[in-house]
């Protein structure tokens, strides 16, 4: 899913917020971030806001990351309280974690933003501890789906909040 | 008395993995095994579920690869129909199968394995990795950040998502393609095809510096196995299974992939979770053999488009005779692939049917098993499916790519081990060969959204009883 309303392209603005939600829609409470994303695209968001679902996080979203004013991750954390809501402003990591596989982490992709293009967004996780991972299972945990609703409107108070409504 | 060194996860790579050295008396590697500890299960939770479901949950599998998945998984669906899907949707399947290698392909190249290609196996752990990369070499990182992006703008323009597109049904794709959208995709690859050549270039001056590497990076005799074209030309998407020998000699040769369990046997082991293929007539495990890139390459006649054909002329001059024997030269094999995925795409999207609106062949299920194979950037992907009379699984076994090279991955590390690892002082610098041989291979263990790369890297070395007498450890941001 993606919804790129209020793209650059077709209305002069510059792409200006980003909300990526990411996560496994097959492990249980890890697909938070793409239920959110889902749910964000289907409301009335301000001009120039762009929501992206992921499995994971790729190098080839850098583009799109240094393209944005702010950007914001939604994904299920590990450990905490499943249902409560946490958001906190990320910084660029500051040494690449030691095992790099193939995805990377919310830091890692805003250090590749700045390191190689010179460009860094205002950033923020949003997020709330998952219950259960496992392969195979496809629906929330009850905790999990309870704070859906809440954390999709978390993450647009945050992005109104940055983005003004255009006039 | 006899140690083990274990190096526990294994980084840069996809998935969850280590990696155990066994040390005999005299320090010396003895015996060296790569283990996956992770278990997904697919297999099991798929069972009584509607076969349709299966792309769309079998792509799930990885976020890295789900279009091969997708494709293997629908081509076993199309068997499942019965049905010969329309030229024009086999065609443009066959362009995404050759995005997501281009895009796969490069995040291995460019971000997994330059860094050591280009800081050393033994440089400061603390920059060998991308960041170091960007500071030695902003425009490869660049680049390799272009290509995945031209490869993924490909897949959402043709399945309208980047990850997990369901456009590709099975039948055929559920969408002709539009002029618009064909412009959209032949317009960027131009800029693709330039980088991947320039890279190309770059990469074949730089190899002559790792002869070293190249001796001991899994240069070790196994058969080849891949699919080619009718006439024995490189393919990704259909074609037969061809197997060559250690010398080149074909000794399987357009077998309908249908027939692989009469080729291929799964055997299991009690210190991993995946599975080990073989070559049935051979044995287990004298059945070792490779797939991916380089058998794909040592395989094929011709590439049969005009740069790759240059580069894979230029990919055979790496050893005086025979096919290229040695893992390390995975990662010429994948360039020379890319710049065929960029001419091939060219290629296919200017053909005169390629936005024909008959892309779909509709049909209930009409046979109660179905096999779809193609190739994944790693390997040969297969796809085995068996349904009731309802449509509900029964029964479903997948041969995933990586899988294939098991085998030989556990024979490379044991042989870069005994050429680089002293049990009496442990070097990071060894241990990092170890780790850099599997990444040769690319191995996707599964894409597990919660493994960040935050956990660090511990080598133990440890006596019969499990008493830890040494350790060597890197933790996350510290290195």
């Amino acid at each position: 899913m993606e919804d790129s309303r209020g793209a650059s392209q077709a209305t002069g603005f510059s792409r200006r917020a980003l909300v990526i939600g990411y996560g496994s829609p097959i492990r249980g409470d890890d697909a938070l971030g793409p239920l959110v994303a889902d749910r964000l695209a289907r409301r009335d968001l301000p001009q120039g806001v762009t929501v992206i679902a992921r499995h994971i996080l790729t190098p080839d979203l850098v583009p799109a990351v240094c393209d944005a004013r702010l950007v914001v991750f939604v994904d299920a954390a590990i450990s905490g309280t499943p249902g409560e809501i946490h958001c906190r402003r990320l910084k660029p990591a500051q040494a690449p974690p030691v095992t790099v596989a193939h995805f990377l982490d919310p830091a890692e992709l805003l250090a590749w933003a700045e390191a190689l293009y010179d460009k860094l967004p205002t950033a923020f996780l949003v997020s709330t501890p998952g219950h259960c991972f496992d392969f195979g299972h496809f629906r929330l945990s009850e905790p999990v789906a309870g704070a859906v609703e809440a954390l999709t409107e978390r993450v647009h108070d945050l992005v109104a909040g940055h983005i003004p409504a255009a006039p | 008395m006899s140690r083990t060194i274990s190096i526990d996860p294994v980084t840069r790579i996809e998935g969850h993995a280590k990696i155990t050295l066994q040390l005999g008396d005299d320090g010396k590697v003895s015996d060296a095994k790569f283990h996956l500890t992770q278990f997904r299960g697919f297999e099991k939770f798929c069972e009584g579920r509607p076969y349709r479901e299966m792309p769309a949950i079998t792509a799930r599998t990885c976020g890295i690869c789900p279009v091969s998945h997708l494709l293997a998984s629908n081509k076993a669906c199309d068997d499942l129909l019965s049905v010969a899907i329309p030229t024009t949707a086999e065609n443009l399947r066959r362009v995404m199968n050759l995005a997501q290698l281009t895009q796969s392909h490069a995040l291995s190249f460019f971000h997994l394995s330059s860094p050591d290609l280009l800081l050393g196996w033994d440089s400061d752990p603390a920059s060998r990795n991308v960041f170091g990369l960007m500071k030695a070499n902003p425009q490869l990182a660049r680049d390799g950040i272009r290509l995945r992006q031209i490869g993924q703008q490909i897949i959402e323009t043709l399945g309208g998502k980047k990850i997990h597109p369901t456009w590709v049904v099975p039948g055929g794709v559920n969408e002709p393609l539009s002029q618009e959208k064909r412009d959209a995709m032949l317009a960027l690859l131009p800029e693709g095809l330039e980088i991947a050549r320039q890279t190309f270039d770059f990469y074949k001056r730089l190899v002559p510096k790792f002869q070293q590497e190249a001796r001991h990076f899994g240069d070790i005799p196994t058969l080849f196995l891949s699919l080619v074209t009718p006439k024995g030309d490189l393919e990704h998407y259909d074609g037969l299974i061809r197997i060559s020998d250690a010398t080149g000699r074909i000794i399987e040769d357009m077998v309908p992939p249908k027939e692989y369990e009469r080729i291929i046997g799964e055997a299991v082991e009690d210190f991993s979770y995946m599975k080990f293929p073989y070559y049935k007539p051979h044995g287990y495990p004298q059945g070792m053999y490779r797939v991916g890139p380089l058998a794909r390459l040592n395989n094929a006649e011709s590439c049969g488009t005009p740069y790759a054909d240059v580069a894979l002329a230029e990919f055979r001059t790496l050893q005086e005779s025979g096919p290229i024997s040695s893992s390390f030269h995975y990662h010429y094999a994948r360039l020379v692939e890319i710049i065929f995925a960029l001419e091939m795409m060219k290629r296919l999207l200017n053909g005169p049917r390629i936005t024909d609106h008959r892309v779909r062949a509709r049909a209930r299920s009409n046979q109660h098993e179905g096999i779809g194979v193609a190739e994944a950037p790693r390997g040969t992907l297969i796809h085995h499916y068996r349904i009731d009379d309802d449509g509900l699984m029964t029964w479903m076994n997948l041969v995933i790519a990586t899988g294939h090279n098991n085998l030989a991955m556990n024979a490379s590390i044991r042989q870069v081990a005994e050429a680089y690892v002293d049990g009496s002082r442990l070097e990071e610098g060894m241990l990092n060969r170890v780790e850099a041989v599997i990444r040769c291979f690319d191995p996707c263990l599964s894409c597990a959204s919660h493994a960040f790369g935050q956990m660090p890297i511990q080598v133990e070395l440890q006596d019969p009883d499990g008493k830890v007498v040494a350790r060597l450890r890197r933790d996350a941001g510290n290195p």
